[in-house]
């Protein structure tokens, strides 16, 4: 009779029991889902998911023929865990590791020993840095517990020293000097960071991958300079340099018509892969840093105002004494003794004579002869605005007694390497002055093109000038003093020398700088050279710099194949 | 006397057999909308087949990560090879390089020897010239553009791969061939017209 009242209490305590655990189970579930919900799921999210920066590589600096001059590779640092391999090992055991490693990084065995085991509990310890893909392979074959790698970008220029001074380099902060630093916004790339989630193996759970930030790469920097013609240039005044024991050298070559430079080289040259080896003072590009009193070289220019203001002609004639004493009581002397010679302007470009430049040039105003240096770009940086250019000085009107003659022979005035080269630029192109350029474009890797420079010119002397002056300075190169080193068999060149004297505390030494600037071919300039040795020790003349001129000349006129002139020289009488 | 006979029969087998086992017959259009066991069969392979299908989409995806992966670690390697050539290639293309590689094959660099002819009227402008013994710079010598990427084990390394033409290379046996067309006193002219 109480069967079904036993079974009804029993069905009840189940139910009851049933519920009790149902409703824990309910509240540890709102427990998880509901309250610790964020808390839960970031800790696993934490665990799956790994953030990776993506590097995009800084953009490459190529020559104008599409040379990498400098490019971007990836090194690889590789690292340990010390308590990971110092656990459970004896230390013969990790002198082996140590021995395998150094064996593939060139290590000495004892350095990596030393970083697997100098901190026993660490858990990173840095065993060699920027190895090759090779070497990291090898040590990764090796398959060591606890040695891993990883891979960051490092800049490399295949190219050495061609170029370097102009290049500049990448240091541990970042770039330094040269394009790289100039152009660092171009060529810069931006970090990325990807994440996504992982297995235990490390493979990606599918669909899980969360790009968060691309990386973009750098643009290119596409320069003006041929790195061959770069490399012979650099080759060709290191050698002379060399000979004649000077200080430093720099060359430059110009294409006339478009003011692009071709080469700019500077002696000695920096190796941006490994800029230690070269002096601070020397790192820079001095084409364009440094400043000196150009000397003789000026005479060009002078003649170009004399003619351009009317005053003078090629044939003007003076009565030029070897040393001659300035109507203000200064003096004035040539380069060395001679009888008194009856030159016209042509002959004093010929002979290089001090006295009768500032004989002829005095006759033009100061005012008017300040302004043409400042027209021929003297006195402000090159349109290339390279770091650290100097922007040469011509001294505020009005001038002392003696500076009035010494500007017209280029003593009391100075310039850099590039200005001057600039005034020749001028007088080739019919006396229009272009921006000189050394930086072609930067081109974004989305194609868009920025950093072109301006092509606009000015016109500074006329056309009519231009080509008269440089008519008249064949004379130097066809039966002047440096005919001999500097005539070009086949071609019909234009050039001028230079040997200036070197002030030091204000007063001039006998150090000197020495340089030849020369046009070709002079019927219808194409190629500008320009040479300069600085303070040499063995051959302190013009006569020093010309034959690097001809090699240099020689080669541009081979490489860019300008056909012979078919006449020979013709120009002004000399004397009278 | 109609309605006794019906109603006798009705009356005794409850009385007769009071145990005997009655049940509700289904109308057939009862019969026909009661669910068949063909249905639930399929329900349940329905379910199955989906289960299964959705399984194997899963291990198929999976297999594609895991295929991924390897290509992207493929692709990952191939790059580094890439670049590790292209890095090498464009240290041994250097200008200091070629004019070393130049100078011990005894070569010269003659930069004024070309000469030129002029097509209107068959004039020589300028006479070629023969190389002296004199190169127009001596990269040979001292090392005076320097490049830190040309350590003696790339150049080595150089040296070694030139030693050893490769087997089936087409450049070295086009290379042999004008040799021995130049050998045999007839210069190698291409056949296009």
């Amino acid at each position: 009779m109480d069967h079904p009242r036993r079974s009804r209490r029993r069905l009840a305590i189940a139910i009851v029991l049933v519920l009790a655990i149902v409703s824990v189970f309910v509240v540890k579930l709102v427990d998880i889902q509901v309250v610790r919900a964020d808390e839960l799921d970031k800790q696993s999210y934490d665990k799956r998911a790994v953030a990776v920066t993506t590097y995009a590589p800084r953009g490459s600096i190529i020559d104008s023929n599409g040379t990498v001059l400098a490019d971007s590779v990836t090194r690889y640092d590789i690292t340990s865990s010390p308590r990971n391999i110092n656990k459970d090992r004896a230390a013969a055991t990790v002198q082996g590791f140590a021995n395998k490693i150094a064996v593939i990084t060139k290590q000495d065995p004892a350095v990596v020993f030393t970083s697997l085991t100098q901190h026993p509990s660490a858990d990173y310890s840095l065993v060699s840095s920027a190895v090759t893909t090779a070497q990291m392979r090898a040590i990764v074959k090796l398959n060591l517990p606890g040695i891993y790698y990883v891979s960051h970008p490092i800049r490399t220029y295949p190219d050495g020293s061609v170029a370097g001074n102009l290049i500049g380099f990448v240091g541990t902060s970042g770039a330094q000097a040269g394009i790289e630093n100039m152009y660092n916004s171009c060529l810069a790339s931006t970090n990325g960071t990807t994440s996504y989630e992982q297995g235990a193996d490390g493979v990606q759970i599918p669909g899980s991958s969360v790009t968060k930030k691309a990386a973009v790469p750098g643009g290119t920097i596409k320069l003006t300079i041929d790195s061959d013609l770069q490399w012979f240039a650099q080759q060709a005044i290191a050698e002379q340099a060399t000979a004649i024991g000077a200080q430093s050298a720099t060359a430059v070559v110009i294409e006339v018509k478009t003011g692009k430079l071709l080469a700019v080289a500077d002696w000695p040259s920096v190796d941006p892969n490994n800029v230690g080896l070269t002096p601070i003072a020397n790192r820079q590009a001095l084409s364009f840093t440094a400043q000196y009193e150009p000397g003789s070289v000026f005479k060009g220019m002078s003649a170009a105002m004399l003619i351009d203001t009317g005053i003078g002609s090629p044939t003007m004639q003076a009565t030029v004494p070897w040393s001659w004493k300035t109507p203000e009581g200064g003096r004035v002397n040539d380069a060395g003794a001679h009888a008194v010679e009856r030159l016209t302007l042509t002959g004093v470009l010929q002979q290089s004579s001090n006295v009768g430049i500032s004989m002829l040039g005095v006759k033009v105003p100061e005012k008017t002869r300040y302004d043409y240096m400042k027209a021929f770009g003297l006195g402000q940086p090159t349109a290339v605005k390279f770091q650290g250019e100097a922007s040469g000085s011509i001294q505020p009107l009005p001038w002392d007694d003696q500076t009035k003659y010494n500007v017209l022979y280029g003593q009391g005035v100075s310039a850099t390497a590039l200005q001057v080269a600039g005034i020749y630029q001028t007088l080739g192109n019919g006396g229009v002055r272009l921006p000189l350029t050394l930086v072609d474009s930067c081109t974004k890797p989305d194609g868009t093109v920025t950093d072109q420079p301006s092509t606009s010119g000015t016109q500074v002397v006329s056309k009519s000038t231009a080509s008269t002056v440089v008519n008249m300075l064949e004379s130097v190169v066809d039966s002047g003093e440096l005919s001999s080193v500097a005539k070009i068999a086949g071609y019909r060149v234009a050039g001028k020398s230079g040997t200036a004297e070197v002030a030091s505390h204000g007063v001039y030494t006998s150090d000197r700088i020495v340089s030849f600037v020369g046009l070709a071919p002079a019927t219808d300039p194409q190629y500008e050279v320009l040479v300069t040795y600085t303070k040499p020790t063995t051959m302190k003349t013009s006569a020093a710099a010309a034959p690097t001129f001809k090699k240099i000349m020689t080669q541009v006129l081979t490489k860019y194949r300008v056909p012979p002139s078919t006449t020979p020289s013709t120009y002004p009488a000399t004397t009278w | 006397m109609s309605s006794l006979p019906a109603y006798l029969p009705t009356r005794a087998p409850r009385e007769v057999q009071p145990t005997r086992h009655i049940e509700i017959v289904a109308t057939r259009s009862q019969r026909r909308r009661r669910p068949r066991i063909v249905y639930g069969i399929v329900a349940v392979a329905g379910l199955f087949v989906i289960l299964m299908a959705q399984l194997l989409l899963s291990i198929a995806l999976s297999q594609g990560t895991y295929q991924i992966s390897s290509l992207q670690t493929q692709q990952k390697n191939l790059a580094r090879d890439k670049q590790t050539l292209t890095e090498s290639l464009n240290v041994l293309q250097s200008p200091q390089n070629l004019a070393a590689q130049a100078t011990t094959l005894g070569m010269v660099m003659n930069n004024s020897g070309s000469g030129w002819l002029r097509l209107s009227d068959g004039s020589v402008l300028k006479n070629p010239t023969a190389a002296g013994s004199t190169s127009a710079t001596d990269p040979g010598g001292q090392a005076l553009v320097t490049n830190a990427l040309l350590t003696p084990d790339v150049t080595a390394q150089q040296d070694a791969s030139m030693s050893t033409p490769a087997a089936g290379n087409p450049a070295s046996t086009t290379g042999g061939s004008a040799g021995s067309d130049v050998a045999s006193g007839s210069i190698p002219a291409p056949v296009t017209h």
